[in-house]
């Protein structure tokens, strides 16, 4: 009994790390404009829409978080055998990963700007010099979290996987939950802000991404700024759920019978099923069949 | 033909040439045949699980709705990101369970991998609906069917102007979770065939006992499961050009051709992952 109660509680410990780490996540790949979303500031400026948009997806999330969670958890698992604390491993793995993160954010924003050239895009230096330090600063709280929770299912937990490999499986599915849930919402509702609410945008104003802030030219802190009140969060519930559960339901019911977790998990995903029904329903009901808008918005 | 050349792109099915066919068969006969050569029955039997593993990983692909970029901004649906990358989440998020789970035998194994990926994929697609519906005010709408197979809504009165639909119908909702079973049933099943090669090798090579060469048996059959399952993930991905709505989808149906790339491409990585050791040492 005392065993599951722990297990318990480092279930709930690695899933609030696994929240804190979606959300930061995705504020991350925001700031830096790393998801699918970033197809559109790579297209502005040849459609003309000259920005000051951050542009390092020269990679998708899911393989870019690999790396740098497989890098920040095997130099994590290497100073661990050096007989270092595991909680300044794990910073220390988590730190010099982020290093990797800057110089690939460093010469993702030069190599994708410079091609724009032709377009008339300039490579802003004072970009570069003040968001690379930002996204920085959110990869290591992604990082430090999902390497700590790989580090917990190991030592508590006892998953037979060294910490690198599954530092890049969960780094791996880090990046899926987050672009998965994350960019919709920095895509539609924030580079397209000047579009209806309430609908998709349509094609024809595809690159003409919105440029201007309150004040001056908009720049991609004020993005991170804008999805972090509901992107990076519900990023973080995404992933925090996804490792909750698939820890819960192993930890607490693999005593009882071995087929347990699955009978739990088959039940939990039926659960999701009725939640997704209904919103769709809901959102039908609502929101109405789609009424064009009387100007046209493009 | 496109503006670039080429052949014209259809939406619906192509099916594999006949050279294509040949090719394939050739390659999985001689990796099957190699495998017995270097490995004996062991290692053939191991090579046809992960060619089945393989198989079953390029056929779940198809399963899972992807949007790619246009889903992010609500011009097509789907979950806005790429094929490979989901499914690998939802496979590798599999794999793990089914890890986990190794110790109490293939059957438990196997349907904890299943469930694991399953259940990333419920999640993620749930909460993609979340960010749609209460994020930014948008039901779902297929563009590729005019009615859900399954709860029966219509979709064309609820499209927006000028896309192509957009979130996540409930259709697509179940294609994901089947995918990302599949997916978590194909990669536990590659690692467990190539755990117990290892396990068996390992300890004969490096004289020691089954526990002391554990960790390195679970990391390289861990990292090798992971590798292909990438592979046939991009093999199916490449399969499906760009964006796929579920099991509904018109291009849903070139998956014949995926599952024969794919399984020569699983036999022939297969072959060098169960067959590592053998041939380090004729090295």
């Amino acid at each position: 009994m005392e065993e599951i109660v722990f297990g318990i509680g480092i279930t709930a410990l690695a899933g609030a790390l696994a929240t804190v780490a979606g959300a930061a996540e995705n504020t991350e790949s925001d700031i830096g404009s790393q998801g699918d979303p970033n197809s559109q500031v790579q297209l502005a400026p040849q459609m003309g829409y000259i920005h000051r948009i951050f542009n390092k997806a020269v990679a998708g999330e899911p393989p870019a978080y690999g790396l740098w969670v497989a890098l920040g958890a095997g130099l994590a698992w290497a100073f661990m055998a050096m007989q270092i604390n595991p909680i300044l491993a794990i910073v220390l793995g988590s730190a010099l990963a982020v290093f990797v993160q800057g110089i690939y954010a460093t010469t993702a924003y030069l190599g994708r700007t410079a091609s724009l050239a032709k377009f008339g895009q300039p490579v802003y230096i004072d970009i570069l010099k003040s968001m690379t330090t930002v996204t920085m600063a959110h990869a290591f709280v992604a990082i430090f979290t999902t390497v700590a929770m790989c580090h917990l299912m190991i030592s508590a937990l006892g998953h037979p996987f060294p910490l690198p490999l599954l530092g890049l499986v969960w780094g791996i599915a880090l990046g899926a939950a987050g672009s998965a849930t994350g960019n919709p919402f920095y895509g539609k509702e924030r580079q397209y802000q000047s579009q209806k609410f309430g609908a998709g945008v349509p094609i024809s104003a595809s690159g003409n991404i919105v440029r201007y802030a309150e004040a001056g030219q908009r720049n991609s802190l004020d993005n991170g700024f804008f999805s972090a009140k509901l992107g990076g969060p519900a990023s973080g519930i995404c992933f925090g759920l996804i490792v909750f559960f698939e820890l819960w339901r192993t930890v607490v019911f693999e005593e009882l019978n071995i087929w347990g977790p699955i009978i739990v998990g088959v039940i939990v995903i039926l659960i999701f099923a009725i939640i997704d029904r209904y919103i769709e329903v809901w959102a039908r009901k609502a929101f109405g069949p789609y009424t064009a808008p009387e100007e046209a918005s493009s | 033909m496109s503006a670039l050349g080429g052949p014209k792109q259809t939406g619906g099915v192509q099916p594999p040439t006949a050279m294509g066919l040949v090719i394939s068969i050739v390659l999985i006969v001689v990796a099957l045949a190699l495998a017995f050569f270097l490995v004996q029955m062991a290692g053939l039997l191991a090579l046809v699980g992960i060619i089945i593993g393989g198989v079953l990983v390029a056929f779940g692909v198809h399963f899972v709705p992807v949007g790619g970029a246009p889903a992010a901004m609500g011009q097509a649906p789907g979950i806005a990101t790429g094929v490979a990358m989901l499914a690998a989440g939802a496979g590798l998020a599999g794999l793990f369970g089914g890890a986990w789970a190794a110790p109490f035998g293939l059957p438990v194994a196997l349907a904890g991998g299943a469930v694991g990926g399953g259940l990333l994929m419920a999640i993620t697609c749930t909460m993609v609906n979340v960010i749609y519906v209460f994020g930014m005010g948008i039901p779902a709408a297929s563009g590729k069917v005019a009615k859900d197979p399954i709860t029966g809504d219509t979709f064309p009165e609820y499209k927006s102007q000028g896309t192509e639909g957009h979130g996540l119908p409930f259709i697509s909702w179940v294609g994901g979770v089947i995918g990302g079973a599949l997916g978590g049933l194909g990669g536990t099943l590659i690692y467990l065939e190539l755990l117990d090669v290892y396990q068996a090798q390992l300890p004969v090579l490096l004289n020691a006992t089954v526990e002391q060469i554990a960790p390195v048996a679970v990391s390289l059959a861990g990292i090798f499961a992971v590798a292909m399952f990438l592979v046939n993930a991009v093999l199916a991905a490449y399969n499906i050009t760009g964006t796929i709505e579920g099991p509904h989808d018109p291009k849903f149906k070139r998956f014949p051709r995926a599952v024969i790339a794919a399984a020569a491409a699983s036999a022939v990585v297969g072959f060098f992952a169960i067959a590592l050791l053998e041939l380090v040492g004729v090295f």
